[in-house]
């Protein structure tokens, strides 16, 4: 049985950071306006202040998204489904 | 780079199946044989708790039972999967990827003929255990019995002793080899079951009595058990002191040092104090408690993050909305405050699931500021952030921390080699570094470039441009002299640049430069190599 046990290898480590690299740049905020009912849970959670409120509207506006640095945290607290983290 | 030496470190289920041997002496194998020979009859219906890798899933499987396999590791189940598949044993075996906490809300009463918990107390909070003991009684069957197989401390003085010496070699050793490191031995597995009403009996106990197997079957009475809450001041010392350098230097190397995970009281809160929750880092911990001790009276509930800091561990998965529910019910929250709402780290929200805590609790989550030092604030203004609240920053103070905690990293994969291989120039290699590194945290804001990499080039420049004054004030060097060290600078500039851009908060994570600083690396290599042959030097 021990023989049969292996490591995954620090070459397996490396291919799958280098994967994490290629994706990881092109991550971008797929926001649709039409689904937003403004929760501003998005615009509470964001670290680096890419929503905006519009009160008028009663939906956030994606205003920075040269900020965004892809935590992800818009996307998994909107509870409409308005956001999404993606290649 | 730091990612792949820390995913590396990293316990990987087949380590910690191998760890669990070798802290066992192999009897684990024996164990798991007895139990699924003894206690399994065909068609009884097995939960498995905490069932690892499946070795004795497969087992009792293999013996004719239907069997609830649970665990909190995806990999762990991943693992598992593959095993039960390969012996063609997937139509008795049911996969359930939960915190030990949900198992109520999973499985409906009296589901189980037997549960085992199989090296998986001794794991467990206080607070886990608690809950446990008081839902096995509903999701046995009338006749169900518990199967506990643990490490447990021996009784006597001469076997204790004894088991003291081998767990602290094998420990040290099944570190070594898994890099798995196996929690405490429970003090009495029997008192734990007794006290909860449950009649137990010892079945066999293994290498000095260290390793036991109890039944447990439960009383016709509910034990009620008293409330545990702990209390946690802001109280600096010299253990305190010890601590903030070892977390200064070994930051982002693992282990990492834990608060136990649980709730706990600082001041004097009462039902309708504010309940925060955070992770379970150390400095974390004490960070948070700093901030508040002596301002305000509320209630922390600390939840296991294996150790890591809010924003990584959520980021990671280690701090989701399951550890979170599994704290408020196995704190039993609700005996405790009057309100239903949980105040979480803003940081926490790109892995904890609002949502899912509101709908499995019925808790108001809000999210609260970024920085500890604003929750006073925050509760001031009645829960209302103010945009700097919201923000995270990154001030010099914190760059130099960063900076000192990624570099007493990369000194050691740097330096060591140079002061092995090329020893003269290990202070002048230092100081390249540090000075390299110092320069760049200091006026990162300053220093254009939207991410490290192309922050690498202007810096690059300046270090270079810093070396060409050097060298014409300094003393005379042999031109083959400055062009190495011109390489080796460009070479730390892009490194320290791209590494660097993983701790900071306002860049995406230095993986996404991989790419560039192998091609850059090689580029700087053939540099390094093929111009001094092609000028002739020598």
């Amino acid at each position: 049985m021990e023989d049969q046990i292996t490591n995954p290898s620090i070459r397996d480590l490396i291919m799958e950071h280098l994967e994490l690299a290629l994706t990881l740049k092109k991550l971008r905020i797929y926001f649709d306006p039409e689904k937003c009912t403004g929760v501003w849970e998005c615009l509470q959670v964001c670290p680096v202040g890419c929503w905006e409120a519009d009160q008028a509207l009663g939906k956030v506006i994606y205003v920075h998204a040269e900020r965004c640095i892809a935590c992800g945290a818009c996307g998994l607290q909107c509870p409409e489904g308005a956001i999404e983290l993606r290649v | 780079m730091a990612t792949v030496f820390m995913k590396w470190l990293e316990t990987n289920p087949k380590d910690y199946e191998r760890g669990i041997r070798l802290i066992t002496l192999g009897r684990i194998t024996r164990i798991r044989e007895k139990i699924a020979a003894e206690y399994v009859k065909p068609g009884n219906q097995v939960l498995d708790l905490g069932s690892g890798t499946g070795e004795l899933t497969r087992m009792i499987a293999a013996a004719g039972a239907q069997v609830s396999a649970v665990d909190a590791s995806p990999g762990m189940l991943d693992e598992a999967e593959e095993k039960i598949q390969a012996a063609e044993l997937d139509q008795q075996v049911r996969f359930h990827q939960l915190d030990a906490a949900m198992i109520d809300e999973v499985f409906e009463p009296q589901s189980f003929d037997l549960i085992i918990c199989s090296m998986v107390f001794s794991a467990l909070q206080p607070e886990l255990q608690r809950y446990l003991l008081q839902t096995f009684p509903q999701l046995l069957t009338p006749n169900g019995k518990v199967v506990i197989v643990d490490e447990s401390l021996p009784k006597s003085w001469f076997n204790r002793s004894l088991y003291k010496l081998r767990r602290g070699a094998l420990t040290v050793l099944t570190w070594l080899l898994t890099r798995t490191i196996f929690s405490q031995p429970l003090a009495d597995t029997r008192a734990i079951f007794s006290k909860a009403g449950y009649n137990t009996q010892l079945i066999s106990s293994y290498l000095g009595s260290s390793l036991t197997i109890f039944e447990a079957q439960p009383g016709s009475v509910p034990v009620e058990f008293h409330q545990l809450v702990g209390r946690l001041h802001h109280a600096p010392s010299l253990l305190t002191l010890f601590k903030d350098l070892l977390e200064l230097f070994f930051r982002i190397m693992p282990p990492y040092p834990k608060t136990k995970a649980g709730l706990y009281a600082v001041g004097q809160p009462d039902a309708q104090s504010a309940v925060l929750v955070t992770g379970n880092y150390d400095l974390t911990v004490r960070r948070l408690v700093k901030a508040i001790d002596g301002k305000l009276n509320a209630w922390v509930l600390v939840v296991d993050t294996a150790g890591i800091n809010v924003w990584c561990s959520a980021g990671a998965g280690y701090f989701s909305a399951e550890k979170v529910i599994s704290a408020i019910k196995t704190a039993r929250l609700d005996k405790v405050v009057s309100h239903k709402t949980m105040i979480l780290p803003q940081l926490a929200a790109n892995g904890v699931d609002g949502w899912k805590i509101r709908e499995a609790t019925g808790c108001e989550v809000t999210w609260g500021p970024v920085r500890a030092e604003d929750i006073p604030g925050y509760l001031d203004r009645q829960g209302q952030k103010t945009e700097d609240m919201r923000l995270v920053r990154f001030p010099l103070l914190d760059r130099l921390e960063m900076l000192t905690a990624v570099l007493s990293f990369y000194a050691l994969i740097i330096l060591l080699p140079v002061l092995f291989f090329w020893r003269e120039n290990f202070w002048p290699v230092t100081l390249a570094l540090v000075g390299i590194g110092l320069f760049y945290a200091i006026f990162l804001p300053w220093i254009p470039g939207k991410d490290g990499l192309v922050k690498s080039l202007p810096l690059s420049l300046i270090v270079l441009a810093g070396y060409l004054v050097y060298s014409l004030l300094g003393p005379p060097a042999s031109l083959q002299t400055e062009f190495n060290w011109g390489v080796g600078l460009v070479g730390l500039s892009v490194f320290t640049a791209a590494e660097l851009q993983g701790c900071s908060p306002l860049m995406r994570g230095e993986q996404a430069n991989w790419i560039a600083e192998g091609i850059i690396a090689i580029v700087l290599g053939l540099i390094y190599f093929l111009v001094p042959a092609t000028l002739g030097w020598n």
